[in-house]
């Protein structure tokens, strides 16, 4: 049987802000969710795609012999399992009890056979494995193949959330909880974007939807950053910009963001 | 009534005008703070000049100006601090030592002529004695390879204050006396001991005075009571050897002052060992708590930022890490200022004492501690000689910039002598175009091992010639006196050391690393590029932007698994066998190590372009650290990885030099991912690793206006500095660093 290849967008190693410990994320193509302010909006196509940034052409004119200034970049390269792992394996000794492979994206569970691929082959060597998923799809088989999963709560309710992401809540909501019968390790994350959720009523029905939820250890507010505004550009995509939150903002919703 | 942390406040207080009045009386320096304070109105030294060369040299020279610097220096006593006596001016100074000559030396008209007059080397002026030991043969080379040659280059060895402190100044006068009996013909050198000390005796009756100076009108009574305490320690310990843990940490301070003034000498010790016995007995009689040895300690970190070790491993393996190593990280805590503290890491060491020195790294952003690996060094020192056994290796600490050494036996001039390895590509990349015919890669690296090789016996002939006479130039009176053997024999220390194993560092790895990959790739794999081309782009300093976009964007060294990575091994093997290869005489060999100190801009300006497509003049890489832009996540991990690959493995370091962000920290798990990254780099044979917690919203701040924050520390290579007082250059070099991730 061949192995399962992946569309992988990028990977980034010694990262310590997608899961605890040192880590290395591997993000990939694909998302069915269309969040306004994506700050990975190269990973939404499952197809490889070229970014242009015009601040780094130097006007060579020859582009159809190969851009080495970065100004052409293609996003989306063929990987096999074994060609992943190699950049995984290469950190393992760094990841300790904590750290390990974190498969992002996109939507990880877009690809269903490779990330399952994967974080069997991780496990299977010892590393500890993590996705960081919109729970948009139910994957029994990649979430018991996990020891951390990673998700957003964008908004609590359909509408909103649907206006914001382009699909409801209600499908995600009922993953989650099924979710929590497997005894998986869950953290919640919330996108603060101003305009959209940074308000103390939605925090406070987010964290309260948490709440009820044992196998949520932790829930975090991650501030909106503007990082994926330049890759909208750089795809000729129309750009969508929202206010960053204020630091006083983070600290205020963060006394409704308690889980108990 | 004031309390420790009162006082302490108004310590860092004082530090912080003292870093801003240095800075207006020595202008920008790319140097360690030293601990030194402004000099004060009316400071003026008349040196004695005993030579030919208008210079002054050998035992009688350097003691009779160690006196005149030394008395000009008036007692420092802070009433707020519990140790008394700084350091403000150094008398190599007044040979004319243009690298280290503050703004104010240079104002002065008197030496200014001094250093234009007569004959001067190249890179230190008048401190070596070029009339009676001349070494112009080896000039065009040691030029033609950018070497730092390590002559007339100054202590950089270790004392074994074991001595110091069980003998006291009476004791080593006692000792003096005794040797001179036994070794007779040797009057010069005891003389001259005898003349510091007695200038050292003076030093500290001045702080006397001026203690009892300060109590006629000193009414706080807690300060009082303080100061007299300091008066009586003062007194103990002016001919007597220290008996308590304070009159053992002012005994060391003084010491300090003394070699720092002799010629910015010294190093410091395993600082947690050392000092135990006296912490121990004074908590057992009672007259010693922690809050007042937390105190000692910060008090003694401020007055000078020597480099000591703390925690590690005795000869068999087991932790040393005590109750005192804690007291040092919390007292570096509470003084927070440039502390030089290394921790040593072994997988027995306590991991609850790694944790706390990391925490206390991000906390405070201030560069400090820093951690060596016991293993690489323990195992790589033994290598180089059957001779040196294990007990010998351990004791081989870290207490330089980047160095390791054996207190009180070792002479291994560490960090005085480098190789450019990008000027020796230079060289050998001129050779090449000179042969004709069709170039290869493989004949480039022949010449480039061709080169070294000769850079290497011109670095050793260098330091034969250095350890011959540096004895009779500038002998080191003040290490002397806490160096196994010297007054025993009545010999330098360079004379007279047990171990010659002599650091020679080879600077620009990735610059070389990245340039063979460059050729390699774009060259003689993927064929677009040719040779031509490559050497026009040379000559007009790459004017075609998308050829020089090609070089560049080959995958760099510390990207993993790339083929300037296996370079990079490759030139590491070549290094080490080259330098290991050179022969030299009485039990003298090179250690071969990779960092460039301070110099990665000097030595860029020495280099053209190159073939990774770094411009001419440009810096050169930084210690064994990778180019910027080595890979797009700037993964610390890879680079970790990458520089544990390049170790040279004999005991000398290439260090890895991480900045960090803050936030890290603030994840959770965020220092334990630190802790295991640090025990994975050394498990794979990591040296040393300096880590800088950068905020960049700071730093930027302090590059814009760098007396915004005065007491910004950061760690530049090996030693720590106040990025107030580094010239510009140096700041846009470590926010560059910071920007790139590296």
């Amino acid at each position: 049987m061949s192995q399962p290849v992946g569309i992988v967008a990028d990977i980034e190693r010694s990262s310590t802000h997608d899961g605890p410990g040192m880590r290395t994320v591997v993000f990939l193509k694909g998302c069915p969710l269309h969040c306004v302010w994506c700050h990975n909006p190269e990973c939404i196509d499952p197809r490889p795609q070229e970014l242009f940034y015009p601040d780094k052409c130097i006007g060579c004119k020859r582009c159809a012999e190969g851009c080495y200034t970065g100004a052409r970049v293609i996003c989306g390269r063929k990987m096999t399992v074994a060609d992943v792992m190699r950049e995984v394996d290469a950190d393992r000794g760094y990841y300790g009890r904590e750290g390990g492979l974190t498969v992002s994206g996109g939507e990880p569970l877009m690809q269903r056979e490779f990330t399952l691929a994967l974080l069997r082959e991780a496990k299977a060597r010892g590393i500890g494995t993590a996705v960081e998923t919109s729970m948009i799809y139910w994957d029994e088989e990649i979430f018991r193949a996990c020891d951390l999963v990673m998700f957003d709560v964008k908004l609590p309710d359909d509408e909103r959330h649907k206006r914001w992401t382009g699909v409801p809540f209600a499908p995600i909501r009922a993953n989650i909880l099924r979710l929590a019968g497997l005894g998986v390790p869950m953290l919640a994350r919330t996108p603060v974007v101003p305009g959209v959720n940074a308000d103390a009523a939605t925090i406070g029905e987010i964290a309260a939807f948490l709440r009820d939820i044992p196998a949520v250890y932790k829930y975090e507010l991650l501030s909106y950053h503007p990082l994926g505004v330049a890759k909208q550009r750089a795809l000729g995509q129309p750009e969508t910009q929202f206010e960053i939150p204020s630091k006083q903002l983070m600290e205020e919703l963060k006394q409704y963001a308690f889980l108990r | 009534m004031l309390s420790y942390a009162d006082r302490l406040a108004s310590m860092r207080e004082t530090k912080i005008k003292h870093t801003l009045q240095k800075r207006e009386q020595n202008g920008f320096t790319d140097l360690d703070d030293f601990g030194t304070v402004p000099l004060p109105e009316g400071y003026e030294v008349l040196p004695w000049y005993n030579s030919e060369n208008g210079s002054f040299y050998g035992f009688e020279g350097m003691a009779e100006n160690f006196c005149r610097v030394l008395d000009a220096h008036p007692a420092y006593v802070d009433p707020m601090e519990m140790l008394c006596g700084r350091w403000r001016d150094m008398l190599v100074n007044y040979r004319g030592d243009v690298h280290y000559m503050p703004d104010w030396m240079k104002k002065n008209p008197k030496l200014r002529d001094f250093v234009a007059g007569g004959e001067v080397t190249a890179q230190w002026s008048k401190r070596w004695d070029e009339k009676r030991f001349p070494y112009d043969d080896l000039k065009p080379l040691q030029k033609k390879y950018n070497i730092a040659t390590g002559i007339d280059g100054d202590a950089h060895f270790a004392c074994d204050y074991r001595i110091g402190l069980s003998l006291g100044f009476g004791g080593l006068i006692e000792k003096i006396e005794k040797y001179r009996k036994i070794n007779v013909g040797k009057d010069d050198f005891y003389d001259a001991e005898l003349t510091c000390i007695h200038a050292m005796l003076r030093f500290i009756d001045r702080h006397i005075a001026e203690i009892t100076r300060q109590l006629e009108t000193e009414s706080r009574l807690e300060i009082r009571e303080s100061l007299e305490k300091m008066r009586t320690v003062c007194e103990n310990i002016r001919l007597g050897a220290p008996k308590t843990f304070h009159e053992a940490c002012q005994w060391v301070a003084f010491f300090n002052c003394f070699a720092r003034i002799y010629t910015r000498d010294g190093a410091g010790f395993q600082l947690d060992t050392i000092l135990l016995p006296y912490y121990e007995a004074d908590v057992a009689a009672g007259i010693l708590d922690d809050e007042t040895a937390k105190f000692l300690i910060a008090d003694l970190l401020l007055i000078d930022p020597h480099y000591y070790q703390i925690s590690g491993v005795d000869a068999d393996d087991n932790d040393i890490t005590n109750h005192l190593s804690y007291l040092i990280l919390d007292a570096a805590d509470s003084i927070n200022i440039s502390c030089n503290l290394t921790v040593r890491v072994h997988e027995n060491c306590d991991p609850e004492f790694l944790t706390l020195a990391v925490k206390y790294l991000f906390k405070n952003q201030n560069g400090w501690p820093r951690f060596c690996g016991d293993k690489a060094l323990l195992e790589g020192y033994m290598k180089n000689s059957p001779d040196i056994d294990k007990a010998t290796a351990r004791e081989r600490i870290a207490v330089g910039c980047n160095w390791m050494c054996v207190p009180g036996r070792e002479f291994p001039m560490n960090d005085t002598v480098k190789i450019n390895i990008a000027k020796v590509l230079e060289q050998a990349i001129i050779d090449l175009r000179a042969e004709g015919g069709e170039p290869s890669l493989a004949r480039l690296y022949e010449l480039w091992e061709a080169h070294l090789t000769k850079a290497a016996e011109v670095v050793a002939a260098g330091v034969n010639l250095h350890l011959d006479h540096i004895g009779e130039v500038t002998p080191e009176l003040i290490m002397n006196l806490m160096f196994k053997n010297s007054i025993e024999r009545g010999e330098d220390a360079s004379k007279c050391a047990e171990l010659y194993t002599i650091g020679c560092d080879g600077a620009g790895l990735a610059v070389v690393a990245d340039s063979l990959a460059a050729i390699e790739t774009r060259i003689e794999t993927e064929h677009v590029v040719t040779w031509e081309q490559l050497f026009a782009a040379l000559d007009d300093d790459f004017a075609d932007e998308r050829l020089r976009a090609i070089m560049k964007s080959v995958p760099k060294y510390c990207s993993g698994g790339s083929v300037a990575d296996r370079w990079a091994k490759t030139l590491t093997d070549s290094y080490v066998r080259i330098i290991r290869g050179v022969k030299m005489p009485n039990g003298r060999m090179l250690v071969p190590g990779w960092f460039s100190w301070a110099r990665s801009i000097e030595y860029g300006k020495a280099v053209g372009a190159t073939p990774n497509g770094r411009r001419s003049g440009e810096p050169i890489s930084h210690g064994a650290n990778p180019n910027p832009g080595f890979r797009v996540d700037s993964a610390v991990t890879a680079q970790a990885n990458g520089i544990a690959a390049v170790q040279p493995g004999y005991g000398n370091t290439a260090p890895l030099q991480l900045e960090f962000d803050p936030k890290i920290a603030a994840d959770e798990g965020g220092i334990e991912a630190v802790c295991q990254l640090i025990r994975e780099h050394f498990r794979q044979g990591g040296t040393l690793i300096n880590i800088n917690i950068l905020n960049g919203e700071k730093l930027l701040e302090a590059h814009k206006n760098p007396m915004s924050h005065p007491d910004h520390v950061v760690r530049v290579t090996g030693f720590t500095a106040y990025f107030a007082s580094l010239t510009p250059g140096f700041r846009q070099l470590v926010v560059n660093r910071f920007l790139e991730g590296i």
